[in-house]
């Protein structure tokens, strides 16, 4: 009775949301003449798997990274945009219900969708399903607030999502030095993962570790990322930085080793307990620095079985 | 051990939080190093500290500390103030050491 | 109350200044903002703290310390190890936390006996 609620408080929305309130509306297009150096540096700097190719504003393909490769693959010097891309895209009009694009989702199993305007044909955004998850996440808040506080767990937007492995990324850009900010991006990941339903202990592990990876990041380089992945049973975070780099990891994992200057010692940091700490919280740990380059720490969470403190783990990257 | 009784017992200043004094703080501890508290510190705690930067609430924040009371009477300033209000984690502020308020505390049997 | 006396009674590591482990013990100070013991620690106090680097050395050299005792385990490092035998600071690692460490300390006498900050 109680989960039949739910699915009707899901449905519900999922009808009166339209695909132009929950979609990625600043993206990134393919003009049908770009080089193909150009477009590899978006596919990988954008990191997403398909861009929108555009031809006087219309939409006439979808080309992706496995399209460029299978192109160099076939051995032809050079082949064109309209040459390889997808011609026949999928896609959905911006002012559909979601119950349509995540139709679509369904019957296509893509992992994205080009959105159209209607009348003029345009394309007007893309959208995922981590898209619609958001939206009804966003939408669910304001309800929760409004009156459901018992009646409904956003965790059971797990159980409800048709798709099979959805999956959300969050993306945060840090800025070095800045502690003014420092910590924004662990307290938002944080207030997320507790509107879905994880588990407090997992989510006090997880921010403690996001927290550490971003002073991190502020007070040893002068930007970087952090993302965070949420799977049905996972959690992946990748920090990312532009910074010196780690000499000797071996060394950077001792607790009590430390490069910090001074001055980040009397603001709080810096005693050297950073990754020890970070492998302590998660699930599973990987790091990888190359000195003048900069570091990447991968961190994991295991929603469903028991932590392990201490042991040596890596099941889970 | 109630927030109401913290206060009294370090003779602290309430710089927010009055919503919070039934509170109950099952814990104290004692820190000037942000990165401490993040490795060892449980729930339930009450931390008290001589830094004042609003990262002390933050990580106050990222550990579920019940509240943080500023020992040596240092007063924090106005973006700690801020943040603290915002997250709604409550500050008490004591002119004692946190030596004296540290053996206070467990002497009227607030355990580490 | 001497520094001997506490290492027997709450089980301290010795790491350095043997020889030193007689000094009379006035109070306790406890921090880890090494400024902050410079300027408000007392004469004959025992450090609590979590530093490791041998800048604290230096410090309870210089304020007359009766000793250090560093918590939750954390080993100094070893120019600190050096140091402190050198200028016969006591150096001590107690596996407590700083808080309870501080309350049994407390609940055996030694008090904050020198002034707080700003007056007591």
């Amino acid at each position: 009775m109680e989960k039949d609620k739910k699915v009707t408080k899901i449905q519900e929305f999922i009808y009166e949301l339209k695909v132009n309130q929950v979609m990625a509306k600043n993206i990134v297009v393919v003009d049908k003449d770009m080089s193909l150096k150009d477009i590899r540096t978006l596919l990988r700097d954008q990191r997403i798997s398909g861009l929108p190719v555009i031809d006087d504003g219309k939409l006439i393909g979808l080309v992706s990274l496995e399209d460029f490769i299978q192109c160099l693959a076939s051995g032809k010097k050079n082949c064109t945009v309209p040459e390889m891309m997808t011609k026949k895209v999928v896609t959905v009009f911006s002012d559909s219900p979601l119950v349509e694009a995540l139709k679509k989702f369904d019957r296509f199993g893509y992992g994205r969708f080009p959105v159209i305007n209607r009348e003029t044909n345009e394309v007007v955004g893309m959208i995922t399903k981590g898209d619609i998850v958001r939206g009804l996440l966003k939408k669910l808040e304001i309800d929760y607030l409004e009156e459901e506080i018992h009646t409904y767990r956003a965790s059971h937007i797990f159980e409800d999502m048709t798709a099979q492995d959805f999956m959300l990324r969050f993306h945060y850009s840090i800025k070095g030095k800045d502690f003014k900010h420092a910590g924004e991006c662990a307290s938002d990941i944080k207030k997320t993962l507790k509107r879905l339903g994880v588990q407090p202990q997992i989510v006090r592990r997880v921010a403690i570790a996001t927290y550490e990876a971003e002073m991190n990041i502020i007070i040893y380089a002068d930007k970087g990322e952090i993302i965070a992945e949420v799977e049905r049973d996972r959690l992946i975070i990748t920090a990312k930085d532009e910074g010196p780099g780690i000499e000797d990891i071996e060394k950077a994992m001792q607790p009590g080793f430390s490069t910090a200057s001074h001055w980040v010692r009397e603001f709080g940091f810096g005693a050297g307990m950073g990754l020890p700490n970070i492998k302590n919280c998660s699930d599973g740990m990987n790091v990888k620095s190359v000195v003048g380059e900069g570091t990447v720490v991968e961190f994991c969470f295991k929603f469903n079985s028991k932590h392990i403190e201490g042991k040596d783990k890596d099941e889970c990257i | 051990m109630k927030l109401s009784e913290v206060i009294k017992i370090l003779n602290a200043d309430v710089l927010y939080g009055e919503d919070h004094l039934n509170d109950e703080i099952e814990i104290g501890c004692a820190s000037d190093l942000l990165s401490d508290v993040l490795a060892f510190a449980k729930t339930g705690n009450l931390l008290l500290t001589g830094l004042v930067n609003p990262q002390v609430i933050r990580t106050a924040e990222m550990v579920d500390i019940v509240a943080v009371c500023f020992v040596r009477g240092k007063m924090p300033p106005e973006a700690t103030l801020k943040m603290a209000k915002e997250k709604d984690i409550p500050i008490l502020y004591t002119q004692y050491t946190m030596y004296k308020s540290c053996g206070l505390l467990y002497e009227k049997g607030l355990p580490a | 109350m001497n520094v001997f006396e506490l290492v027997e009674k709450l089980n301290f590591e010795i790491k350095a200044g043997k020889e030193n482990l007689n000094n009379e013990i006035t109070g306790g100070y406890a921090s880890d903002l090494l400024s902050d013991v410079l300027a408000n620690s007392g004469e004959g106090n025992l450090w609590i703290t979590l530093q490791i680097h041998q800048n604290i050395v230096a410090i309870a050299e210089l304020r007359n310390l009766a000793g250090i005792v560093i918590i939750n385990n954390r080993q100094p490092d070893e120019d600190t190890i050096e140091k402190a035998d050198r200028l016969g600071i006591p150096l001590l690692v107690s596996g407590l936390p700083a808080f309870e460490l501080i309350g049994r300390l407390y609940s055996m006498g030694i008090s904050g006996k020198v002034k707080d900050v700003q007056g007591d």
